[in-house]
């Protein structure tokens, strides 16, 4: 073995020593130097400024689409009466179901002991915020006259009218924005120790006084960190059961509905499953051209790829199971509708998609059963980006094939996509992406406080307790800082 | 109903003139609409609300409100201890301004929408009450023929048709065209001005100068005796007109005067004169007939007493009474009286014309008298034959109580035949009895060959069309457009400035029947005066004024109608016979006497030889039939009948030629596939449609489409099939070669939007026996609740428990599919009820069509001969509704009487409410359907139902605003409401009474006793809907152990 | 972190303490403010009371009702029949214009519409949004007088509106109908009152006549 490869792989299961999250000769100050390197360097790599440049321009697409949306109406896309819903509730449910790796990652590993988390969650908690708020606007958009959408908030208003507290989709309204808040409020509490650092190290007065701000004058004293650490703790017991309960909501809007192919029991853990399935790929998708353009490998090391690639391995197959479990259902059930109804979906006209389906999200997993591809980044990010577009297509399967063939083969029908559907889920990625090269430039994208308790001299390992019960450890650093203080 | 004038205004209405619609249209209480932002523009120079003296307001109100306890106690909730600074005076002043500055922006941003005027008569009609609908009786020609409607007019402006019950072609019915007239009323693109064309440029001319050019004109014409004047006129059963005719004959002795339609029933006289010697025309009494036999022909939808048929037919459909009819069809062409057939045999044109023989042999043989020696033509063991035997069986049976038809399609000896056989076998009488022909037998196509060869020769230098369309419509062998144009005066009168004013000197701009005094007599006889319900929009005339005036002494309308009947009613009083005549719709004891013709025998007999003797060449034949929505192509420019399906074909915006799917599958051609036809040398492409139904080597051809200067909305649409059309072969053209083009035209069909792969049929027609529930009279004798057979004895059983409606009424709704005949007429009907909006070709190929009722179409049993049902859906009102419970913000949501409530102002259109639908007859608004309207377009709207707005969901409502307006007459009145007092507008116009609405909570309704009926049953029981619309199933009564229609 | 972070770090200034009660009054109020501003903002007591645009003629309820003591019904006379309690005919006026006050300036619209045949253009004061059915026959002949909804027309010089009109307002009545309630031949007076208490005697004419207020949608939503 080279010693190249002795410096990157940590993916050996070696009983006799914890295997070592962070790799090469790296200690605090380079670990600090790499990761505030990205944001203080003066100029990103030209490849930045390329998918920047990309990306900006499809968000101004996103915006041209929804602007025609307004002043012309829902006739611009292509839904129809069957088919009601389409690319728009497609759309919201993909990027609700990204919105979910980040505060995983974040609240229940971090609530696991899953010290491999630190080098990966600042950047999903991220990618979960961006995803979110492409994911609320197309609730919003998609109603026939958006001006009024506020009438879905229960607002005291003169004609002493209330919501409807009954549909799915006022519990939408409520579950997706606690849960943009908390996600919100989790990531920025984690980041303040590395605003902090980022304001200490930077140069110029803006940077300063922006970082300093955003630090809320952090100054890493010890009741500084307790009190951070609480926060930390209950911020994630409180992101905890919402990271559930969003998408379990969010399946209500169909499992509550009379539409065979939508009147299903198991939605709720399917699509929750199916959540964590996508968020993982889509994870993948962006950390490992990151990692390689900004040299990260140290930090983000093939270990936790591969531990990410069994969680993918892993929820496939649960989703795998919930695609089994609605055709056996729906043949179990003895509901002849139910049964055409995935009958169609294979073999009607959307066949094709359902097909494509399974395989993004079922079949090309499976093959992370083998090391070498788990140990692999690029044969990783081939089968995260099959899995974005499989999990796309998930949503589109639920809704468009029920809608066009229900109860009456009178009023069966057929969708097709207009230009303007699909700039807009173009769009949608070009926000994402825009809003997610921002974060890079500008912010810490890997929780360095975080990551140095996990390296040797973070303690974890020598420390009375080895890492076992709390978490954060001992870190020197904060006695350099606290003896300032004093001073 | 009340007989009076009435002049255009009302509240919020001026006098005439589009200007002053104008001013109606915007002021508010017209045309309503949903929702913010998308209120009534304002008038014209008129300022929005907010701004002047009127921004005052906010600031006055403010102080007044900090005062009441209301806002007092808010604010102690709101801003605790902010009471005591309120009361010091500055920091109030403070708050104040705060407050005021972000509601006047608010107030400002929006609230007030722009302000409106009302505009009152100067003069009020003496009983005219604003806001308060008036209904008058009036009659229209619809094929040859008097229909009464009864029109209802809100404030001067006629915005729904009717039938009249008391007119014996209506009884209360009206057909999608008779209903579709009000739209023509106020198409915009209606000729507005006389136009004189010299030398291939159109001058706007008035009809002071064609007064001046007439007087001349004529004048010098009546000297030489008409020489050179010629009349071309579309048939009418004006009795003031036939009478001006003969004055017309007198001043002009050497003028001829000839009258065409595409769509006659020329064979039908010509057949009536062999047979009788003289001219004679039938009236029909299905009521009484056991057993009906219908060659070609739609008696059930076509001709002028086709509501008074359908509604006699239905009458011995249900099983009440059990004395149910039967009928058996031989046809070409798939019909709607084919597809309520209880037998039924598809027929190529060349057997079809040979079936009357073969049937005539059956009775020879059975020992029924046929004055004629009867063979038979198709060889033993052919379909026809075999179906002439089962006729003849029938016919027979039925004992003098059966009844023989021929459709117009059909040669004039057929129906001579036919006549002959209807006296052999008893019916005269009974089933069927005879009368004169008021006016006369009218002329046929021959007339127009002689007139087309008079302008070749020049022989006609003044040339006068009333109405129609020839230039368009004419058999395409005379070439009489290019005649017209060549003839050096020519006078076209039509409501549009077609394709035949195009090549007249002149065009006069015709009043419509809505705007004009005349008379018309029914089928029956019955006489029924035409009263205008609103003056003339672009002044224009009617043929009655323009004959007047070519007479040489000009006079209105009103003046002609007058003296004609001055006679007729001269009985009694006179002034008051007028009035009741008006107000009836109709002239008391004007119908025909029967006749009792004598049969003619050796014509007969010829007859019969010259139909045995009949070679037609081999191969396809093609027939042209009316289309269901534009007839003969005078309704191309309706938006309503363009985007109403048609019933059978469930096509819009189109006509195409129709196949056999196995004659197709010979000819290898596809659905939607573009073919060209050949016919005598002259070819058309057209798309091509696969009917099941039809017969073998046939192309049924609708007419009517094509057009190419019917209006914004008809020209260009669909193909001119009268291209292939000839005087030689008005109905049937035999020799016809079909050959692929390969290229696919896109057909927007209401249903099976896109072709139905081989999953989605069979699943279809597996699930069709639980939503159409149909079956034999035998069955129904057997077990009378066999359309429940299959459910649970103690059906689904609630999780919940179950909501209690507490209202006084529970409204509901019951169709009968065994009297649906699948016409129409309640789609229009709801159309114009409701303000729909139409969306136009390529919307409905999105699959975005906008009606609130569908009736749906299914075709059961094998390809070939399939069985026909028609089932009408529109929102079932369950009371389980699952569209209630997803809506956000309540904007759909159940009434205590049991109607599903749909609130366009509070939708916000997040189209859940449709997914949950299981019937999927939810509408959306996906663009704004009204935008910028023409003034006169919105003079249709009815004021009592919103105009909806883009982003708004709507549906069936069961007519709401006509049970409001019923609820609140009664209560005014402190009386309970009767049953029977409100009906939603489908089941007003439904022609066979198929749908009854009514008020379950009172156990003796009709509709409470249709829903206990056996034969009753709900859409999708198993979800537990618990659905107010109920079907009863639908009865056959085919002869046992002869296979189904 | 290394020795030369702190000598130039940012943290807050001393004074910014100070801010930390603003910053919750901001936090709570922020979102109270904003309800208060859709709740009272957008609510026609603030946009619609006390409208009362300049009409072509300056008719005086005051003069012709108060003084002259006319009915409502002499010139609304459809009210108690139809939706609309028609604006009176420009003939109406005439009855007695024509010969009172025959050469006054400001009856000159009056005259001139007589005189052609065109209609007066008045403007609407009491304008419900077009979704609305309100029936006038309706509510009069349950006894639910003018003044309810108009105010005392009787002391208008110019007539203003003095209800706000809002769906709240309407439901208030609709759910609570019997302090609103008087006999049906009472509705036009301006000045009747409830012998004894109100409520208890719009009880017993609720009862009485069997009047129950619908609230369902379609009642008002058509």
């Amino acid at each position: 073995m080279s010693t190249a490869q002795l410096l990157l792989d940590n993916t050996g299961e070696d009983p006799r020593r914890r295997a070592p999250l962070v790799l090469g000769e790296q200690d605090f100050a380079t670990v600090t130097e790499k990761v505030c390197g990205i944001v203080e360097r003066p100029r990103p790599p030209r490849a930045w400024y390329v998918a920047f440049g990309v990306s900006a321009s499809l968000t101004a697409v996103l915006f041209a689409m929804l602007g025609y949306l307004f002043v012309t109406g829902i006739g611009v896309w292509g839904n129809n009466i069957p088919v009601a819903w389409a690319f728009d509730i497609t759309n919201f449910v993909f990027w609700v179901g990204i919105g979910h790796a980040g505060t995983l990652i974040s609240a229940i590993l971090f609530l696991f002991r899953q010290k491999w988390r630190t080098a990966i969650n600042r950047f999903a908690e991220g990618m979960t915020i961006f995803a979110v708020i492409c994911a609320g606007l197309f609730p919003l958009v998609h109603v026939g006259r958006p001006w009024l959408a506020y009438w879905l908030f229960p607002v005291p208003n003169q004609m002493q009218i209330w919501p409807q507290f009954r549909s799915p989709l006022l519990w939408d309204v409520f579950a997706v924005s606690t849960y943009f808040t908390v996600s919100l409020l989790f990531w920025y509490v984690g980041m303040i120790p590395d605003l902090a650092t980022l304001r200490d190290r930077a140069k110029g007065t803006v940077r300063q006084v922006v970082y300093g701000i955003l630090a809320l004058g952090w100054r890493g004293s010890g009741r500084h960190w307790h009190r951070f650490e609480k926060a930390y703790m209950l911020l994630a017991a409180l992101a905890t059961p919402l990271v559930l309960s969003v998408h379990s909501v969010v399946s209500f809007d169909f499992a509550v509905s009379k539409l065979p192919g939508w009147h299903a029991t198991i939605f709720p853990p399917y699509f929750v499953a199916g959540a964590i399935f996508g968020g993982f790929a889509m994870v993948l998708t962006l950390l490992i051209p990151v990692r390689s353009l900004l040299q990260l490998e140290h930090l983000v090391t093939l270990r936790h790829l591969e531990n990410m690639a069994k969680i993918v391995l892993a929820t496939g197959m649960m989703v795998g199971y919930a695609y089994a479990m609605e055709v056996f259902i729906a043949w179990y059930s003895g509901n002849p509708v139910e049964a055409f109804t995935f009958r169609n979906r294979a073999f009607g006209p959307y066949g094709w998609a359902y097909w494509l389906m399974v395989f993004c999200n079922v079949l090309a997993p499976q093959v992370f059963w083998f090391e070498k591809v788990r140990r692999s980044p690029w044969m990783i990010f081939a089968v995260a980006v099959l899995v974005n577009v499989g999990m796309w297509f998930e949503r589109f399967v639920i809704i468009v094939t029920s809608l066009s063939r229900d109860f009456l083969p009178s009023a069966w029908g057929k969708f097709v996509p207009t230009p303007v559907d699909l700039l807009t889920l173009a769009g949608s990625f070009g926000l994402f992406l825009t809003l997610f090269l921002l974060f890079l430039r500008f912010g810490p994208m890997i929780a360095m406080a975080e990551v140095k308790s996990v390296m040797p001299e973070g303690g974890l390992e020598l420390g009375p307790h080895r890492g076992h019960g709390q978490y954060w450890g001992e870190i020197p650093h904060q006695h350099e800082q606290q003896f300032e203080e004093e001073r | 109903m009340r007989a009076r004038r009435l002049e255009l205004g009302g509240e919020g209405r001026v006098e005439t003139g589009p200007d002053s619609i104008r001013a109606a249209a915007d002021s508010g209480t017209s045309p309503r609409s949903a929702g913010a932002g998308e209120t009534a523009s304002p008038g014209p120079g008129e300022q929005p609300g907010v701004g002047g003296g009127d921004g005052k307001g906010y600031w006055r109100s403010l102080e007044e409100l900090t005062q009441t306890p209301r806002f007092r106690t808010f604010l102690e909730q709101e801003f605790p201890g902010l009471e005591e600074e309120l009361a010091s005076g500055a920091s109030r002043r403070s708050f104040l301004g705060l407050l005021g500055a972000s509601v006047a922006l608010a107030g400002l941003a929006s609230c007030r929408w722009p302000r409106e005027l009302i505009l009152p008569y100067a003069n009020r009609p003496e009983g005219l009450v604003p806001g308060v609908a008036d209904r008058f009786a009036t009659a229209v020609d619809l094929h040859g023929a008097g229909v009464g409607l009864v029109v209802t007019s809100v404030d001067g402006r006629p915005i729904k048709v009717e039938g009249n019950p008391l007119h014996p072609a209506s009884l209360g019915a009206a057909s999608a065209l008779a209903q579709a007239l009000v739209l023509q009323l106020y198409d915009p693109d209606r000729s507005t001005t006389v136009v004189r064309r010299e030398g291939g440029q159109a001058v706007a001319a008035t009809f002071e100068e064609w007064d001046a050019f007439a007087a001349v004109h004529f004048a010098r014409l009546a000297e030489r005796g008409g020489t050179g004047l010629a009349v071309l006129a579309e048939p009418t059963s004006s009795p003031s007109l036939h009478q001006l005719r003969h004055r017309f004959a007198a001043r002009y002795p050497r003028a001829s005067w000839v009258e065409w339609e595409p769509l006659s029933d020329e064979n039908r006289r010509r057949g009536a004169r062999l047979a009788f010697g003289a001219g004679v025309r039938a009236q029909l009494h299905l009521a009484q007939a056991d057993v009906i036999v219908s060659i070609g022909g739609d008696v059930l939808a076509e001709g002028p007493m086709a509501l008074a048929h359908a509604r006699a037919f239905a009458s011995r459909r249900r099983a009440d009474g059990l004395d149910m009819n039967r009928l058996l069809v031989a046809e070409s062409v798939l019909s709607l009286t084919g597809a309520a057939a209880d037998h039924r045999v598809a027929l190529p044109p060349a057997a079809l014309e040979g079936f009357i023989l073969d049937l005539a042999a059956e009775l020879a043989q059975r020992g029924v008298a046929v004055p004629w020696s009867a063979r038979p033509l198709s060889p033993p063991g052919s379909p026809a034959r075999r179906f002439a035997a089962l006729a003849a069986r029938e016919l027979q049976r039925a004992g003098g109580k059966g009844l023989l038809l021929a459709g117009p399609r059909q040669r004039a000896e057929v129906h001579a035949l036919v006549y002959a056989l209807n006296v052999a076998l008893g019916h005269v009488g009974r089933t069927v009895s005879f009368t004169a022909e008021p006016e006369g037998e009218g002329g046929g196509v021959e007339e127009l060959e002689r007139l087309a060869a008079e302008l070749e020769a020049g022989a006609v230098d003044t040339l006068v069309i009333l109405g129609g369309n020839p230039a368009y419509d004419a058999p395409a062998n005379l070439g009489l457009a290019e005649l017209i144009g060549r003839c050096p005066t020519s006078v076209h009168l039509s409501l549009y400035d077609d394709e035949t004013s195009v090549r007249c000197r002149w065009h006069l701009p015709r009043a419509h029947p809505f705007e004009s005094w005349g008379d018309v007599r029914a089928w029956d006889g019955t006489v029924s005066v035409t009263q205008p319900l609103i003056a003339p929009l672009y002044g224009g005339r009617t043929a009655l004024e323009v004959v007047a005036g070519i007479l040489g002494h000009a006079a209105s309308a009103y003046e002609l109608v007058r003296q004609h009947f001055a006679e007729k009613l001269a009985q009694g009083d006179p002034e008051r016979a007028w009035r009741v005549a008006l107000a009836d719709g109709l002239v008391a004891g004007t119908s025909l006497a029967p006749l009792e013709p004598a049969l003619d025998a050796e014509e007969l007999a010829t007859a019969a030889t010259q139909l045995a003797d009949l070679r037609v060449p081999s191969g396809l034949a093609v027939v042209f039939v009316p289309d269901a929505s534009v007839h003969d192509g005078r309704f191309a420019n309706n938006a309503w009948l363009q985007e109403v399906p048609d019933p059978l074909t469930k096509l819009t915006w189109d006509n195409a030629a129709l196949v056999a799917p196995r004659t197709a599958a010979g000819l290898g051609v596809g659905d939607g596939e573009m073919v060209r036809l050949e016919v005598a040398g002259r070819t058309l492409e057209v798309a091509a449609y696969l009917l099941p139904g039809m017969a073998e080597e046939t192309v049924g051809l609708p007419l009517g489409y094509g057009r190419s200067r019917a209006g914004r909305v008809g020209s260009g649409v669909g193909f001119d099939t009268y291209r292939l059309r000839t005087s030689g072969a008005l109905h049937t053209a035999f020799g016809v070669s079909l050959e692929r083009t390969g290229r696919s035209y896109p057909l927007a069909t209401t249903q099976d939007h896109h072709a139905i792969d081989a999953l989605g049929s069979t699943e279809r027609s597996r699930r069709l026996g639980a939503l159409v529930r149909e079956g034999t009279l035998a069955e129904y004798l057997a077990d009378p609740e066999f359309a429940r057979r299959g459910e649970s004895k103690e059906g689904v059983r609630p999780l919940w428990r179950e909501v209690k409606l507490g209202g006084e009424h529970q409204w509901a709704m019951s169709i009968d599919l065994s009297a649906c005949i699948g016409c129409n007429a309640c789609q229009v009907a709801c159309q114009a009820e409701n303000n729909i909006p139409v969306v136009g070709k390529r919307q409905v190929l999105r699959g975005r069509e906008m009606h609130w009722i569908r009736v749906d179409r299914y075709f059961a049993g094998e390809v070939d001969a399939p069985r026909v049902v028609f089932q009408p859906v529109a929102c079932q009102h369950c009371e389980n509704a699952p569209c209630e419970s997803v809506c956000p913000v309540a904007a759909t949501v159940h009434s205590d009487e049991g109607l599903n409530q749909m609130v366009y102002n509070r939708c916000v259109g997040t189209r859940y409410c449709s997914n949950n639908c299981p019937f999927k007859v939810r509408r959306f608004n996906f663009f704004n359907y009204y935008k910028n309207l023409k003034p006169v377009e919105k003079m249709h709207f009815n004021p009592e139902v919103t105009v909806r707005g883009r982003g708004v969901m709507e549906k069936c409502t069961f007519c709401v605003q006509r049970i409001e307006a019923a609820r609140i007459a009664a209560k005014n009145q402190r009386r309970p409401l009767v049953d029977g007092e409100i009906v939603p507008a489908c089941a007003q116009t439904c022609p066979t009474q198929a749908i009854v609405f009514g008020d379950l909570a009172d156990p003796t309704s009709r509709v409470a006793r249709l829903h206990r009926d056996p034969r009753s049953y709900g859409m999708l029981d198993e979800l537990f809907l618990k659905p107010r619309t109920r079907y009863l199933a639908r009865l056959r009564n085919p002869v046992a152990g002869e296979e189904e229609a | 972190m290394k020795g030369d972070g702190p000598a130039h770090r940012f943290l807050f200034p001393q004074w910014t303490n100070s801010l930390r009660p603003w910053l919750g009054v901001v936090l709570v109020g922020l979102p109270v403010y904003l309800v208060v501003l859709v709740w009272l903002g957008g609510s026609p007591k603030t946009t619609d009371v006390g409208y009362a645009p300049q009409q072509p003629v300056p008719y005086s309820h005051a003069l012709h009702v108060r003084q002259l003591g006319l009915d409502c019904r002499y010139c609304h006379n459809t009210v108690e029949v139809s939706a609309v309690a028609a604006i009176p005919p420009t003939q109406t006026c005439m009855n007695c214009h024509a010969k009172i006050r025959t050469e006054s300036p400001k009856l000159l619209p009056i005259r001139e519409s007589f005189a052609t045949g065109k209609p007066v253009a008045w403007v609407r004061v009491h304008d419900l949004p077009d979704y609305v059915y309100f029936n006038h026959s309706a509510h009069v002949s349950r006894g639910v007088g003018c003044v309810e909804c108009h105010g005392r027309v009787d002391a208008m010089e110019v007539v203003a509106q003095v209800a706000p009109l809002s769906m709240g307002w309407c439901l208030d009545c609709h759910r609570d109908p019997d302090p609103h309630l008087r006999p049906p031949e009472q509705a036009t007076s301006m000045t009747w009152t409830a012998p004894g208490d109100p409520r208890e005697y719009g009880r017993q004419l609720r009862e009485a006549s069997r009047i129950e207020p619908s609230t369902e949608c379609w009642t008002c939503h058509r």
